[in-house]
């Protein structure tokens, strides 16, 4: 009991301790801060917080009080109105109107009032002869012995609580308060803080006040808190938030994906946002007319509509390999369009990276190539599309590789992003690949998910370009597993501009 | 489809072999009794039948071997082609079938198969159109002609009153879809029967009288028209299979060219040579001849001496391992045996990967939360609510939606687009966002790895924006300067580029209020655009001076 006491007593704040021993029975906060000399604000809060102690009770109420006003404040110095207009006319017992109010300097509102009150106490007649006259009656001595009720309420120490008012006086604040800026009488909460039996004991057994509060460089520097207790602070009082820098979480995923391709052995690769048709399709041995262009509805660049810097080398070997055939085969048989095949077009495939990596003088057999890049589609978007999306493949490229090494490669590829042995081959079919294979993944939460697709390039794509040696192509959708592992249900969150979603969906 | 295969077939069991036609099952109508299949390959129409999918199936299942065997009679039958056709639309093939009732769910497949064809393979019947009629109804011979648009007039398809062939490209739904493939003709196709009544005005519409197939109807007369002669000539022949195996007599049509004559159907196969070194080579299988042959058979094809026959109902076969790659599906891809590469390569991320991750890290380390956008936008985001004039940008020409009509030039607006739908979000907001932009110079086209930062609080200010530059350059070891700049987007006298071995890498300051109120943005913000590659580009520079 005595260990709970002191664990609360060094848990008290110094505004605390400064005021708990001056709360009684009936204590309010006004009080309080009258004798504390500390700020109504510093007051109220230390209340707040040894009421959260149960050391004190706090009761609210609120009160009807009486303060003065502008004018209220102005007459208790200058004299009511009425007391003016009847000193002056006490002086000389009957005067002309006019000088009488410029001898008690009264406005006109205040003029008149003051001939409204006089009048009904029966003190004064008003006469008309050529000029208007006021004179005093006989009930002047009445007045003269009693003194007017305003000037009196006007004496008493503001602000005045009304339920404390007799009767009478609460009619003179009526009248009061039908004129012009003298009081004003407003609802005041009024806190009334009593201490408890636990508070009681506390200051029994006596709340030091010799105690560091917040450690300081000045404290660290003089020694001062050698010796001495620390006050305890409520450790599960709320805190205000923070928010921090943080990676976006779509792209962190992806950051992982890469270093996993790179720890594998792939080299990545990229190409531009914009690509001409013969990079995008053409090269890909997709034949100019077929529906298979479809699929790859793709967006097509306003200016400039044709690229001037393709390669004629290979444009011409694409050409032929379009037209006639390569290597055994009998080609698509039509005219392939030169000038379409420099159309730019906005990438929509990240296989449009594969020709022109192949392409390339520095390319090494063997050699495992990736690429994780944006590509746009022609999609209404919606929870499941977006026009704009990230797309991964790569290939590899060796000799003697075959479609058990494809069937391997996708092994590997289950198991490093599905988590998963449980695999499914398909046969599918993409323009570019021959044979062509689909994969389906076992994922261990997620159930049996599409994760690739794959294929070898066919010999009318790979020639042209240079490349004798069987390449292995593939590519492998994420968005599903990055959306199921980061726990989303639309995929427009992948690029989210809610800041308060980015800043709290949970680091993956 | 079990008649057709000719063993019983579950749904389950049809949801495995599904992926033998490069397809995916989606769907069973247990009231209805239908499946449906996602076909995969475009280049394989006789699979958009039920027929196709069978007969495909058969082989599968070793019912069936080599390539089936069809009858066709030699008909009676002639369609004329008038010189004008030639002209317009030149090609048409024709055969008649005969012998059996036509039911809902035959009537249902031949349209499907019908609408398939002509819309995937026909490019929107563009290259080839079908159109099937009540026989019974026809006198022979047909003609096929090219008229005056408003020189002939029928009742079409739907329709109650006789209307002209250029009424109906106006009045017509079908009319009004497919009259583009007319676009710029002087005379447009018309096949009328002997007694001159209409059967179709093609590609649009059939007539109502002849050109209108009905259940119950035995007899069919099929004819296509086209501008391809050997797609017209697949369809053809994909239709006479079709209808063949189910349980029609089919009857040849004699095609009377100006300059020559066809029969139709002709159902010839081409040839194609493979080897056992392409077979191994290709799958990694060692398979005997046999092995082949049988896999080959089953994959419907004719094997004789590794010279392979394809069937005339297939189009999409241009090199050996086409072939191969069927004999693979047969052969079952669950049962080849995987293989891993034994090759030893080294990974490599692009060089500037590396260089943006430092660059990213101290943007994360000074408290800033970062940002993914697309990478579409539009001018009015780019430009008009920057204050900024357009500093080249490659615009889309068929964009999907005007919100997505242009490629980024700059992040600065993405940034500002973000905080003005965050207004309520606890402050400070401190955001940036690294990723590619898209500059278009004159005819160049170029993209740029960028990284915006902006900071959004009530005391956000110029200083905070040349913090921010400074450690960035000074943790990156990058000399640099600043020099004033006015820029539209920023407070005058309160922005300043960064310049890195005399090149401008870089603006920042406070952006102007007149930008934010666009935006309805009520809090002051501070904001830096750094272009990375160009800083990258002198970084390498200087680095490599270092090295020497």
């Amino acid at each position: 009991m005595a260990e709970d006491l002191d664990k609360v007593i060094s848990s008290l704040h110094p505004l605390e301790r400064k005021i708990l021993p001056l709360v009684d029975k009936n204590s309010n906060v006004s009080r309080i801060v009258k004798d504390s000399g500390l700020s109504e604000t510093e007051v109220n809060r230390a209340v707040q917080w040894l009421r959260s102690k149960r050391l004190v009770d706090v009761n609210e109420s609120f009160k009807e009080v009486v303060e003065l006003d502008s004018n209220g404040q102005r007459y208790l110095k200058e004299l009511m109105p009425e007391r003016r207009f009847y000193e002056c006319l006490k002086a000389t017992g009957k005067a002309k109107l006019s000088e009488i109010k410029k001898s008690a300097r009264l406005s006109d509102d205040e003029f008149n009032i003051c001939i409204g009150i006089l009048k009904r106490l029966n003190a004064v007649e008003v006469k008309k002869d050529r000029e208007i006259t006021i004179a005093l009656t006989e009930h002047w001595k009445k007045l003269e012995h009693a003194g007017f009720e305003s000037e009196s309420f006007l004496k008493k120490e503001f602000p005045v609580d009304v339920s404390q008012l007799s009767i009478p006086e609460k009619n003179s604040l009526g009248g009061l308060k039908s004129r012009k800026n003298i009081v004003k009488v407003s609802l005041l909460k009024d806190t009334a803080v009593s201490i408890t039996a636990l508070g009681r004991d506390i200051l029994r057994r006596g709340i030091k006040t010799d105690i560091v509060d917040r450690l300081t460089p000045e404290i660290l520097k003089s020694g001062a808190w050698k010796g001495r207790d620390f006050r305890r602070y409520d450790l599960l009082a709320p805190v205000p938030r923070i928010t921090g820098g943080r990676k976006q979480h779509y792209r962190r995923f992806l950051e992982n994906v890469r270093e996993k391709f790179i720890s594998l052995g792939f080299t990545e690769m990229t190409g531009p946002i914009v690509e001409t048709e013969f990079w995008n399709m053409d090269a890909l041995y997709m034949p100019q007319f077929h529906s298979a262009r479809d699929i790859h509805d793709a967006y097509y660049v306003k200016e400039p509509k044709y690229s001037d810097s393709l390669p004629s080398e290979f444009v011409m070997k694409v050409k032929y390999a379009h037209e006639l055939g390569i290597s055994g085969s009998t080609g698509w048989r039509y005219d392939f369009d030169v000038k379409r095949t420099h159309r730019h077009v906005l990438r929509s495939q990240d296989t449009s990276i594969s020709p022109r990596t192949l392409s390339l003088p520095s390319l090494n057999i063997p050699g495992k190539y990736f690429q994780m890049v944006r590509c746009f589609r022609y999609d209404v978007i919606d929870s499941t599309h977006l026009a704009d999306f990230n797309q991964i493949g790569g290939f590899v490229v060796e000799e003697g590789i075959n479609l058990r090494h494809l069937i391997g490669l996708l092994k590997m590829f289950a198991r490093e992003f599905a988590d998963t042995d449980k695999i499914k081959v398909v046969p599918a079919y993409f323009p570019f690949t021959e044979p062509s294979a689909a994969l389906y993944a076992k994922h261990p939460e997620m159930g049996w998910i599409e994760l690739g697709g794959s294929g070898i390039f066919r010999p009318e794509m790979t020639n042209p370009l240079g490349v004798k040696v069987p390449v292995i192509a593939w590519g492998i959708g994420v968005e599903r597993v990055a959306m199921f592992k980061l726990g989303l249900k639309d995929i427009r969150q992948l690029f989210s501009h809610d800041l308060e979603f980015l800043r709290t969906i949970k680091v993956v | 489809m079990n008649r057709l295969v000719g063993k019983s077939i579950t749904p389950e069991s049809l949801a495995e072999l599904a992926h033998y036609c490069k397809g995916d099952f989606s769907g069973y109508d247990k009231s209805t009794d239908e499946v449906s299949i996602e076909l995969d390959d475009t280049n394989l129409p006789y699979l958009w039948s039920v027929e196709g999918i069978a007969r495909l199936l058969r082989g599968v299942l070793r019912i069936q071997k080599g390539i089936p065997k069809i009858k066709i009679i030699n008909g009676n039958y002639e369609v004329r082609v008038d010189k004008t056709a030639v002209g317009v639309r030149p090609y048409i093939a024709a055969f008649v079938a005969k012998g059996r009732k036509i039911d809902d769910t035959l009537l249902k497949q031949l349209v499907q198969l019908q609408e398939k064809f002509c819309d995937g393979y026909g490019r929107k019947r563009q290259k080839a159109s079908i159109g099937l009629y009540s026989y019974k109804r026809i006198k022979f011979p047909v003609h096929y002609k090219a008229v005056e648009p408003s020189s002939a007039s029928f009742v079409p398809l739907g329709m109650q009153k006789k209307l002209s062939l250029a009424q109906i490209l106006e009045e017509h739904p079908k009319g009004r879809e497919y009259k583009w493939i007319l676009d710029g003709l002087k005379k447009y196709p018309l096949l009328v029967d002997d007694k001159g009544d209409v059967l179709s005005f093609p590609p649009i519409i059939n007539s109502d009288f002849i050109g209108k197939l009905e259940t119950g109807d035995s007899d069919i007369f099929f004819e296509i028209t086209g501008t391809d002669e050997q797609a017209i000539m697949l369809a053809t022949n994909i239709f006479a299979y079709a209808l063949s195996e189910r349980g029609f007599e089919l009857f040849s049509v004699k095609i009377s060219y100006p300059e020559r004559n066809v029969s139709s159907p002709s159902p010839a196969t081409k040839k194609i040579r493979i080897s056992r070194k392409d077979v191994e080579g290709l799958l990694g299988l060692k398979l005997k001849e046999p092995e082949i042959r049988e896999l080959a058979e089953r994959a419907g094809f004719g094997f004789n001496n590794y010279t392979i026959t394809i069937p005339p109902y297939r189009e999409d076969i241009m090199h050996p391992f086409d072939v191969i790659e069927d004999i693979a599906i047969i052969y079952g891809f669950g049962n080849i045996l995987p293989q891993e590469l034994e090759s030893y390569t080294i990974g490599q991320k692009l060089p500037i990967v590396d260089f943006i991750d430092r660059i990213r890290e101290l943007a994360i380390g000074i408290g800033y939360q970062e940002v993914m956008s697309p990478i579409l936008s539009n001018k009015n985001t780019l430009y008009t609510k920057m204050n900024s004039p357009d500093t080249g940008t490659v615009e889309i020409e068929n964009p999907m939606s005007e919100l997505f009509s242009a490629i980024r030039s700059w992040l600065s607006p993405i940034l500002l687009e973000m905080l003005s739908k965050n207004k309520h979000v606890d402050f400070p907001q401190k955001v940036f966002e690294q990723g590619l932009v898209t500059v278009r110079s004159g005819n160049k086209i170029s993209d740029y790895e960028k990284m915006a930062l902006m900071s959004s609080h009530s005391t956000a200010d110029y200083t905070e924006s040349k913090q921010a530059v400074e450690l960035l350059m000074r943790q990156l070891g990058i000399k640099y300067s600043i020099t004033e700049k006015e820029h539209k987007s920023f407070i005058k006298g309160r922005s300043a580029s960064l310049i890195v071995a005399g090149r401008e890498v870089g603006i920042f300051g406070e952006i102007n209020p007149a930008v934010l109120s666009n935006w309805g943005i009520e809090m002051p913000v501070s904001a830096v655009e750094i272009n990375i590659s160009d800083l990258y580009e002198t970084d390498e520079k200087a680095g490599k001076r270092q090295k020497m």
